[in-house]
């Protein structure tokens, strides 16, 4: 171990080594290869923590665990593995998750340290203000594809996670999710719609039937809607896509060819869809080909299982056996209770199945050219390596040196692949996190919106809070109480109700995170169209609530803008394609695209996310969607694989 | 090298027959590449901390066949960052030593040893790979293994790490490569003719295919400093430890840290180029044994190459990359050419 000989490193970095204690929160594919860092150059005091378990898909480049693991916990077997590279290091493992009130300010405040080898927004956040609150330096890092970016985290000292505003969830026109994909993450998003349409939690918004209202379309929708009727709306109007699949008892042969046949043949009908596109190609059930999409011929391939490309006539089994599984899944919750419905689930076989063999089907009808491959085992490492040389200078108490890192997939003007900042980034004195007095406007329905909806949906899902307490300023009324049973009452009444209204400043206080907030409330009537425009928008300043022209949300064109994310919120910003067109040029002659990369690569929460391989056009990275659940990447192969880093 | 093709584009009726056709060629090429992949046999030679970095990376990404080849034992100093080879195998054979652990990353992947000296070896030995990768090799060796390479048509790499800096070379010969390039294209809304027509744009991937010709390890060598970009540090460092290594048959050890012997090395490096202090900071930095991050990072960048170069997919390094642990700057200098 480097630290035990004499030489290797200076004595100041090599005591430090000895005597520190760091904690890697995450296990996967950038927590295994820190691990494998820190116990060869010789740390002793090792925390690590996953609450995940072993898959199978892991196996590929999570290089701590093998087969016979599978099932097990991450943090044990990886803690097993790297004790065999080092018998003497000390290494606790927790398999659990670090949100959990047992890991509290003071457990953070045992560490010299901290690393997140995270997958997800919520628990960066998390992590990102115990580490704040416990002032102890947190070394963050994140990889998308051939793509990744390292970055220290220190109060007073540095940008925190959450200084920068992380992109919305981007919104997809309607008309592109149901009638014209042309990339691989319009289909996933398609595909999920499907997967609540028939399995989940029904919703208009997430209509995937063809649109008959799109307006590219409009000289040949009279004459293509084959004599169907179409509602106002667009949508042809027959039961609900639910009662439909119901009523033919989810048979997959049916269900399979009124997606990929039936609506399919339909869309050719709007001819003006297809003049400057490649015109889609139905597929019949009983004859799917070998082929994968953008392949020709099923490949046969040594690998292991979850990396190898599916063919169609594979997804076509796929997805007959998943729509099985899931609709008795279905049933059983119903019969329960007729309002249960299946809730999606990345981490759910089934589910996840389900929508690559439905994203794969037609992302091939669609002759799409964008295809889908795993974490990028070269990448983690890559990433593991730099933040191990950040936790060195945080050792050597050289945070000034400790600038964020971005890994390209191809090298800059520069000829660097791995680009540094020329300076630690400061810290935004607005975030409303890192903050000394941490402030946002929240402009909110107050008629309509009720303290349940402000308490799960506003603080806990957007703010990423564990157990707000809510406070009224000035009467010192507790709307929310984190104590259980306390503010039960409260629940159903709108906010209005408790005298939140226009100009009221609430004092918001997570106990766990050691977190206060203080919210001023600007009423903002809530649209009455769902999905038209989000259901409440906070800000660093009252100011940001008037938006420049262009940052109003447009008028949807057909059926709304379809959003991915489950919950109804975003930032004042929609655009256009042109507008992304136009921004796409301003951005190109821009010298340094670090800023933004960093962005994106933080929002990837990453069992599938989007990458596009080309890279000669950076510029293309912004308009990429960073799905919740989803990583797609355009690279060599061409099926969509359920991965997580 | 790949022109800037990337331009906002409206495809005409041709073009959109022309990316049709691509398309389809573009799945043909993908399935070529990936049974490349799949059919690759590589020789690693030298298991160091870093050989073990790419090891895994090439085993976790599933070629054929992986040959080690070290006729060297395994010392203290691997313990720094050679985590295949266990800690109990110290004085055994650093090849045979490493390949339970790199066989249980993949058991599709056929892994050997050899404990042969590479001096031993005749030059159609290297006939027998699509790749060949040499770390912990002096000049004259990688000179005789890249001319060997090149005369039985093999890719060629180099690499070392020394301390916490590091360094790949590829020598692919004439290589060719397929590349994706993502156009966005425009899409006209109608051809109605109305003035308020909305533009849409799209993107399509369109896969072109290129040719980059490199030069053997002894032409980057020597080159002029008129030649080298200002930042070159690393790769005057990479001359004195090889100068190092030529001479005493071996590297510094970290109980030499600060010997007079290196500075006698550096000073004639900094007298040719005329250096003044510039690498002073870096002479005097961490450059014993092979710290674990850093063949972490080269070694991650060399196993992305090593795909790259046997898929034949995506723009290869030519021919230098240079990892600066002072700057953390990660530099592809193009060399010899």
């Amino acid at each position: 171990m480097a630290a035990n000989i004499n030489g290797v490193f200076t004595e100041n970095l090599r005591n430090a080594i000895l005597q520190s204690k760091v904690l890697i929160v995450g296990a996967g594919g950038i927590g295994c290869e820190i691990l494998k860092n820190l116990v060869m150059t010789g740390f002793v005091n090792i925390e690590i923590i996953d609450l995940d378990t072993i898959d199978v898909s892991n196996l590929n480049r999570q290089f701590l665990f093998q087969k016979k693991h599978v099932g097990k916990s991450k943090a044990d077997v990886a803690r097993e593995t790297a004790l065999t590279f080092n018998p003497d290091a000390k290494i606790v493992h927790y398999h659990d998750s670090i949100t959990t009130s047992d890991y509290g300010v003071s457990f953070f405040k045992k560490f010299t340290l901290v690393m997140n080898a995270l997958d997800n927004r919520a628990a960066r956040n998390h992590v990102n203000r115990m580490c704040l609150a416990a002032d102890v330096p947190l070394i963050e890092s994140g990889t998308a594809g051939y793509e990744g970016q390292v970055e220290l985290i220190k109060k007073g000292l540095s940008q925190c996670y959450e200084c920068t505003p992380k992109a919305a969830q981007k919104t997809f026109p309607g008309c592109t999710i149901r009638n014209t994909p042309s990339e691989p993450i319009h289909c996933i998003v398609w595909a999920k719609h499907l997967f609540n349409q028939l399995f989940g939690e029904e919703d208009p918004d997430q209509d995937v039937s063809p649109d008959t209202a799109d307006p590219e379309a409009a000289d040949s929708a009279g004459q293509g809607a084959l004599n169907s009727e179409s509602n106002e709306k667009g949508n042809v109007d027959r039961t609900s896509t639910r009662g439909w699949a119901q009523s033919c008892n989810y048979d997959s042969e049916k269900l399979f060819t009124k997606l990929f046949h039936d609506d399919i043949k339909y869309l050719l009908s709007m001819d003006n869809l297809w003049k400057k596109r490649r015109p889609p190609i139905p597929l019949s059930w009983k004859e799917l080909p070998d082929g994968v999409p953008g392949c020709s011929k099923e490949v046969n391939e040594p690998g292991l299982k979850d990396q190898q490309r599916w063919s169609i006539s594979k997804c076509g089994t796929v997805f007959a056996e998943s729509v099985k599984s899931l609709s008795n899944n279905l049933k059983a919750l119903q019969e329960k209770s007729p309002n249960n419905h299946l809730v999606w689930d990345k981490d759910d076989q089934s589910s996840m199945d389900f929508v690559a063999a439905c994203a794969n089907i037609r992302a091939y009808i669609f002759a799409m050219a964008g295809n889908i491959i795993p974490a990028i085992a070269t990448t983690n490492a890559i990433v593991a390596g730099l933040v191990v040389l950040h936790a060195f200078r945080i050792l050597e108490n050289n945070l000034k040196a400790c600038k964020s890192v971005y890994l390209r997939s191809k090298m800059n003007h520069r000829n660097q692949l791995l680009v540094p900042e020329k300076n630690v980034n400061p810290p935004n004195p607005k975030c409303y996190v890192c903050a000394p007095t941490p402030q946002a406007v929240l402009a909110i329905d107050t008629s309509k919106t009720t303290i349940k909806e402000l308490d799960e949906v506003v603080l806990k899902n957007r703010l990423n809070m564990i157990a707000p307490d809510v406070m009224i300023d000035g009467t010192g009324n507790v709307v929310i109480s984190s104590e259980e049973g306390e503010t039960e009452d409260n629940n159903n009444k709108f906010l209005e109700e408790l005298g939140i209204k226009d100009g009221t400043i609430l004092k918001v206080d997570d106990f766990h995170q050691n977190y206060s907030l203080t919210v001023t409330i600007v009423y903002r009537e809530r649209s009455s169209l769902k999905g038209d425009s989000p259901d409440f928008v906070i800000l660093a300043k009252e100011q940001d609530l008037k938006p420049k022209e262009e940052d109003l949300v447009k008028p949807s064109t057909s059926n709304g803008q379809v959003e991915i994310s489950d919950d109804n919120v975003m930032i004042v910003e929609t655009e256009t394609s042109s507008d992304v067109a136009k921004k796409r040029k301003i951005e190109a002659s821009e010298e340094n695209l670090s800023k933004k990369r960093k962005l994106e690569i933080n929002d990837v929460d990453d069992d599938i996310s989007i990458i596009e391989n080309d890279i000669n056009n950076d510029m293309d990275k912004n308009t990429e969607e960073k799905n919740d659940d989803c990583l797609i990447v355009h690279d060599d192969n061409k099926s969509i694989v359920a991965t997580s880093q | 090298m790949v022109e800037d093709k990337n331009q906002n584009v409206e495809l005409t009726d041709h073009e959109a027959e022309l990316y049709d056709r691509q398309i389809r060629l573009w799945g043909l090429e993908s399935q070529k590449r990936q049974v490349q992949l799949r059919a690759a046999k590589i020789l690693i030679i030298g298991l160091n901390g870093y050989g073990a970095e790419i090891a895994k990376n090439i085993i976790l990404a599933g070629v054929k066949a992986v040959t080690f080849l070290d006729h060297r034992n395994v010392t203290v100093e691997d313990w720094c960052s050679q985590f295949l080879a266990p800690k109990e195998s110290l004085g055994k054979n650093r090849a045979e030593a490493s390949v339970p652990r790199a066989q249980n990353l993949n058991s599709m992947v056929d892994v050997k040893a050899d404990t042969s000296n590479i001096d031993d070896k005749p030059d159609t030995y290297f006939s027998e790979f699509n790749v060949v990768c040499a770390t912990q090799c002096t000049i004259m060796q990688i000179k005789r293994i890249n001319e060997a390479c090149r005369k039985h048509n093999v890719k060629f790499f180099a690499g070392d790490v020394w301390g916490l800096l590091g360094y790949t070379f590829a020598d692919l010969m004439t290589h060719e490569y397929a590349e994706d390039v993502v156009q966005t294209k425009k899409i006209q809304i109608s051809d109605s003719g109305e003035p308020m027509q909305k533009e849409k744009f799209e993107n399509i991937v369109v896969t072109e295919k290129h040719i980059e010709t490199f030069v053997p390890f002894k032409s980057i060598l020597n080159v002029t400093k008129s030649s080298l970009p200002k930042d070159s540090e690393i790769y005057y460092m990479i001359l004195i430890m090889f100068n190092y290594r030529e001479k005493y048959g071996k590297d510094p050890l970290p109980s030499e840290r600060e010997s007079e012997k290196l500075k006698a090395e550096a000073d004639i490096i900094i007298k040719k180029y005329d250096l003044e202090d510039k690498i002073d900071h870096l002479i005097e930095s961490d450059l014993y044994a092979q710290i674990s991050p850093v063949c972490a990072i080269v070694g991650g960048i060399m196993g992305q190459e090593i795909i790259k170069a046997v898929s034949q997919k995506g723009t290869p390094h030519n021919n230098l990359f240079t990892f600066n642990p002072d700057t953390l700057c990660g530099k592809i200098l193009r060399l010899g050419h």
